[in-house]
């Protein structure tokens, strides 16, 4: 069978990134830039696969948008979020497992959970 | 630790249990069993819908006598036998071919979900088409699904697709509340038993998964003629042990609601 899957209790915007309470005691925090560098979408996924572009022009939305930050994160189904970021991208699904990964422990686990 | 931020606004807030059928592979008796199921949960008592996701080939019309639906007459959901019904098939005709990319189906999918008043139901039995695909992937994203319930054949070629039901579900944290095995085996009135489709594949694939083996569902004719005729052999035929069957299904469905919370949505986020 699957290993007991962790979730979260609460997500809130926390300084410049995203921090998670998760239901196991931990409490996670990840930077929004660094959600939106990993966003799981094929085609982000395609473009880190691709050397970097020196010459790519960004666009005039990316350029006012500024750092990334999010819009609108909702809930998918009982397995992810999707975030809406300020420079229009909106397609990628985060798993919580993805999530997870991606945040940076600042409390650990509880002993008993 | 903080406590848990409130659990956002459900849709479907008069569902008690919404619970997909599903299998990966075709051809299983999904939409038998979904319907035979659904009426034995109403003897039983409970308040039950059923929705029919197969937007390409729905079976719910033809299984209760129904065909396409004037809504200015009749409101969908479409109540019959007590259970209310919503399916593609009540707004195409039988004879017309759906041919439709993902994105039409996921959006009649959602349509038929969450448009319809069902009111306070106890059970909303979602009778899903074969595979891993657009049908299943809307649920799972936008629906408070309680669980999977996956129906199989006996056999192993059968098991290898269901396999791949489970793990898709399996990767949206769907819980899988059991596996019904059908067409497990064809009774001969002496008392033997004959296993054409092979044998004891459900409780295996039940046993791999650590899920519930929820009961077998053998092979009889009546079964496709009740279908066909437009009503299902559990309300035909209630003593038939085929329906007896469904019954015990109906219990042991019950039983593991039991053990269920209604409620799995994921937290809103305080942005």
């Amino acid at each position: 069978m699957t290993e007991p899957e962790v979730r979260p209790l609460a997500l809130k915007r926390e300084g410049d990134g995203l921090q998670i309470d998760w239901a196991d005691g931990t409490r996670t925090h990840t930077p929004w830039r660094t959600l939106r560098s990993q966003c799981p979408c094929a085609t982000c996924d395609d473009e880190r696969k691709k050397p970097a572009n020196p010459f790519r022009v960004l666009s005039d939305r990316e350029v006012a948008a500024g750092p990334p930050t999010p819009v609108r994160m909702k809930a998918v189904g009982a397995y992810a979020y999707q975030i809406e970021w300020n420079d229009g991208h909106s397609t990628g699904i985060y798993t919580l497992d993805a999530l997870r990964r991606l945040g940076s422990e600042l409390l650990p686990a509880s002993p008993d959970s | 630790m903080p406590p848990p931020a409130a659990p956002p606004k459900t849709p479907l807030p008069g569902v008690k249990h919404l619970i997909a059928i599903a299998s990966g592979k075709g051809g299983v008796g999904k939409s038998t069993v979904a319907a035979n199921l659904a009426l034995a949960l109403h003897m039983y008592g409970q308040r039950v819908g059923l929705m029919d996701a197969d937007i390409y080939g729905p079976s719910v019309p033809i299984m209760f006598g129904l065909g396409m639906i004037d809504q200015t007459k009749t409101p969908f959901p479409v109540e019959k036998f007590g259970l209310k019904l919503m399916s593609m098939g009540f707004v195409v005709s039988a004879d017309q071919a759906v041919i439709w990319r993902g994105p039409k189906v996921a959006q009649a999918v959602g349509a038929m979900l969450f448009q319809p008043p069902w009111g306070e139901l106890d059970f909303l039995i979602v009778d899903l088409p074969p595979g891993t695909g657009d049908a299943q992937l809307t649920l799972s994203q936008s629906a408070p699904l309680t669980g999977a319930i996956i129906v199989t054949q006996p056999a192993e070629v059968s098991l290898i697709d269901a396999r791949k039901g489970v793990k898709m579900f399996e990767e949206v944290r769907v819980p899988i509340l059991g596996i019904i095995e059908n067409m497990s085996y064809l009774g001969l009135p002496d008392g033997t038993r004959l296993h054409p489709l092979g044998q004891g594949g459900g409780a295996k694939l039940a046993a791999e998964i650590g899920v519930p083996f929820l009961g077998e569902i053998p092979i009889d004719a009546q079964v496709s003629q009740c279908g066909d005729a437009g009503e299902p052999i559990v309300r035909k035929f209630p003593d038939h042990p085929i329906s007896k069957s469904y019954l015990m299904l109906a219990q042991a469905v019950v039983n593991e609601m039991l053990k269920q919370p209604t409620n799995a949505a994921l937290p809103d986020v305080d942005l």
